[in-house]
């Protein structure tokens, strides 16, 4: 197996498009670290001063009435000065949490998984289109040895690519942050790395998915054309049937790469009616509710397994041409 | 058994279509003894290749059973395909890795040096141009690398299906030669041609196919046959017909004279005193025997 495995990283590496998607993987995300550090880059004192010019009125509103500002009722005036001045030039402090939550966290892991995922897929698909994988089974019949091999292949590459490039991207952020000389909280970077590992994991997974569906179909087009299909349609029927959020494939990536996730429902009309001395959670009147990583993980642990198990079984049994 | 290096019985493989089930090999029996070149024969679409990707465990049979070197085929093939070298169809390679990464791909699979890959490539005639991409080869030179990638495994069995096409009448006389040596050495080959002259010069023995079964097998000179007809050259051909013709021969105009008794046939001419200049076997040819029995055969099952 070891050798079978040897055998199929050099064919990954021999593979020009396979290289150009993973060359992709690295570049992209470094234009995403270089934009964040770009577009979150300090304000000039001048740039302050003319800002603090124009808006002075408004910083002054801000200081009698934080909350109107999004501002806790405790802000000062350079609290308000700083938010003035961020909304004036569109530039927000760089922060690791910010980039967790609503920043490039999830895009860094979205082109991860979308590249890897297709270097796996334009990998094999190449064996079934050019015909050479009825040559392979003329060397090692067995065809599940076949499969286990790529497969490890593909999950090693991508494994290893996606997890290099996110601590890249976390470690750039973070170093960033700290150059800046920006307050970081504790745990801050290791929550981070975490957070990326855990994208990267989410990423190989979908590679791993994107091989086997492609070993199931024989065809690049067709895995790429039903993911597609999947991604653009699946959300829809869901909405459309009136399945819980819970359900949706973005809210359960959301759950495994942040480590758990919220989302809403609708709750009672009755909630609406606030009563004295109501307990909002114990009436079921809580709109949130917690996506857990166990559960994104289940999710898409059990479609991951179902298409290996039908893409072993296919290989197994259909002639190969 | 085991003496016999490909066995096939009661073989059949039946394929889904949209007009319903289409029947490729029908009870095919199949027997390759070790050594020689074998000859597999059939029109197109009788399920020559059906049969070798059955063997080849490439495609599941549908009912029979098959053994290669005593093995059942396909849970034993892993056993003995280090020993059988193979190319089905048209050959098939990466067409962006060069002709010598193909080979280097397939020889660490089954951990063989990397000197086997300048070997085989040097057999072929291929060296100089290993290093080109496949895309670039012409598609004698991607048959050679086909034939090289089966000398990676030094095998006992070699299956070739028509393994000259696309090359050209020295690259065909080069490959003929060297199965002829294959076969001449030990190994068994097993050739898929429509060239049947070239089958007939290369083969000792041959299985005829049409429709997916059998429709004869044995050695070449025993398929073609014993001679039953003889020219004659006389210099009156006019009066040796007819002196033919008494004495109870069948006789074409041309002078073939139908017949098992040649010495019987001379000296009925002597003592009419016809000398003979000429007295030649007519010998039948694999295609004209192939011809006969797979008449009206053709495209009759799939490949």
């Amino acid at each position: 197996m070891t050798r079978l495995v040897g055998v199929e990283l050099t064919r990954l590496r021999w593979r020009r498009a396979v290289l150009v998607l993973l060359l992709l993987a690295v570049v992209i995300p470094a234009l995403i670290a270089a934009a964040r550090v770009w577009s979150t880059r300090p304000v000039s004192e001048g740039e302050i001063a003319s800002v603090v010019h124009g808006n002075a009125g408004q910083i002054s509103m801000c200081a009698e009435h934080p909350r109107r500002f999004g501002l806790p009722p405790s802000a000062d005036e350079q609290a308000c000065t700083d938010q003035i001045v961020e909304w004036n030039t569109g530039r927000e402090k760089l922060s690791l949490a910010r980039e967790r939550t609503g920043g490039s966290g999830m895009g860094v892991v979205a082109v991860l998984t979308t590249l890897v995922l297709l270097a796996a897929t334009t990998f094999v698909g190449h064996d079934w289109n050019s015909g050479s994988m009825s040559n392979q089974l003329l060397f090692e019949p067995r065809r599940t040895r076949i499969w286990t091999a790529k497969a490890i292949a593909v999950t090693l590459v991508a494994l290893v690519a996606s997890a290099l490039v996110s601590t890249a991207y976390w470690l750039t952020i973070w170093a960033t942050v700290k150059a800046r000389d920006l307050p970081v909280v504790d745990g801050a970077l290791r929550d981070s790395m975490a957070y990326g590992w855990r994208g990267a994991a989410y990423a190989t997974a979908a590679a791993l998915g994107g091989y086997a569906l492609t070993m199931l179909f024989r065809s690049t087009v067709a895995t790429i054309g039903v993911l597609f299909g999947v991604a653009v349609a699946g959300g829809i029927v869901i909405a459309t049937l009136g399945i819980g959020e819970q359900w949706q494939p973005q809210k359960n990536v959301s759950a495994i790469v942040k480590n758990g996730t919220t989302y809403w429902v609708e709750v009672p009309q009755s909630c609406y009616q606030s009563r004295p001395g109501q307990d909002t959670a114990a009436d079921g009147c809580d709109p949130t509710r917690h996506l857990s990583l166990a559960r994104g993980a289940g999710y898409y642990g059990t479609a991951l397994v179902l298409t290996i198990g039908a893409s072993v079984v296919s290989f197994r049994r259909r002639d190969v041409p | 058994m085991t003496d016999l290096v490909i066995e096939t019985s009661g073989l059949r493989k039946e394929f889904a279509g949209r007009r319903g089930r289409r029947v490729a090999v029908d009870r095919l029996d199949l027997a390759v003894p070790a050594g020689g070149v074998h000859g597999f024969l059939g029109p197109n679409g009788s399920g020559k290749t059906t049969t070798i990707r059955m063997l080849l465990g490439l495609a599941r049979a549908t009912a029979g059973e098959m053994r290669l070197f005593g093995q059942p085929v396909p849970s034993g093939l892993p056993r003995v395909i280090g020993r059988i070298g193979a190319v089905v169809e048209s050959p098939k390679f990466s067409p962006n890795l060069t002709g010598r990464q193909n080979l280097l791909l397939l020889a660490r699979s089954i951990g063989a040096p990397a000197t086997m890959v300048d070997t085989a490539v040097e057999t072929v005639g291929l060296t100089g141009r290993e290093r080109d991409r496949y895309k670039a080869y012409s598609l004698g030179m991607k048959q050679r690398l086909a034939i090289a990638a089966t000398l990676l495994k030094q095998p006992d069995l070699l299956i070739l299906d028509e393994p000259t096409n696309g090359l050209d009448p020295a690259g065909i006389r080069e490959i003929r030669e060297t199965i002829r040596g294959l076969g001449e050495s030990g190994v068994t080959v097993l050739l898929s041609s429509h060239i049947l002259a070239e089958v007939q010069q290369v083969c000792t023995s041959a299985t005829i196919i049409g429709q997916g079964r059998l429709l004869a097998s044995g050695r070449v000179d025993e398929l073609v046959g014993a001679s039953t007809a003889y020219r004659v050259g006389a210099p009156d051909p006019g009066a040796a017909v007819l002196a033919l013709r008494d004495a109870g021969f069948t006789v074409s105009d041309d002078l073939v004279v139908e017949t098992d008794r040649p010495a019987e046939l001379t000296r009925t001419l002597g003592a009419a005193g016809i000398w003979l200049t000429e007295l030649t076997p007519v010998r039948r040819d694999l295609e004209s025997v192939f011809l006969e029995l797979t008449a009206g055969t053709e495209l009759g099952a799939g490949q």
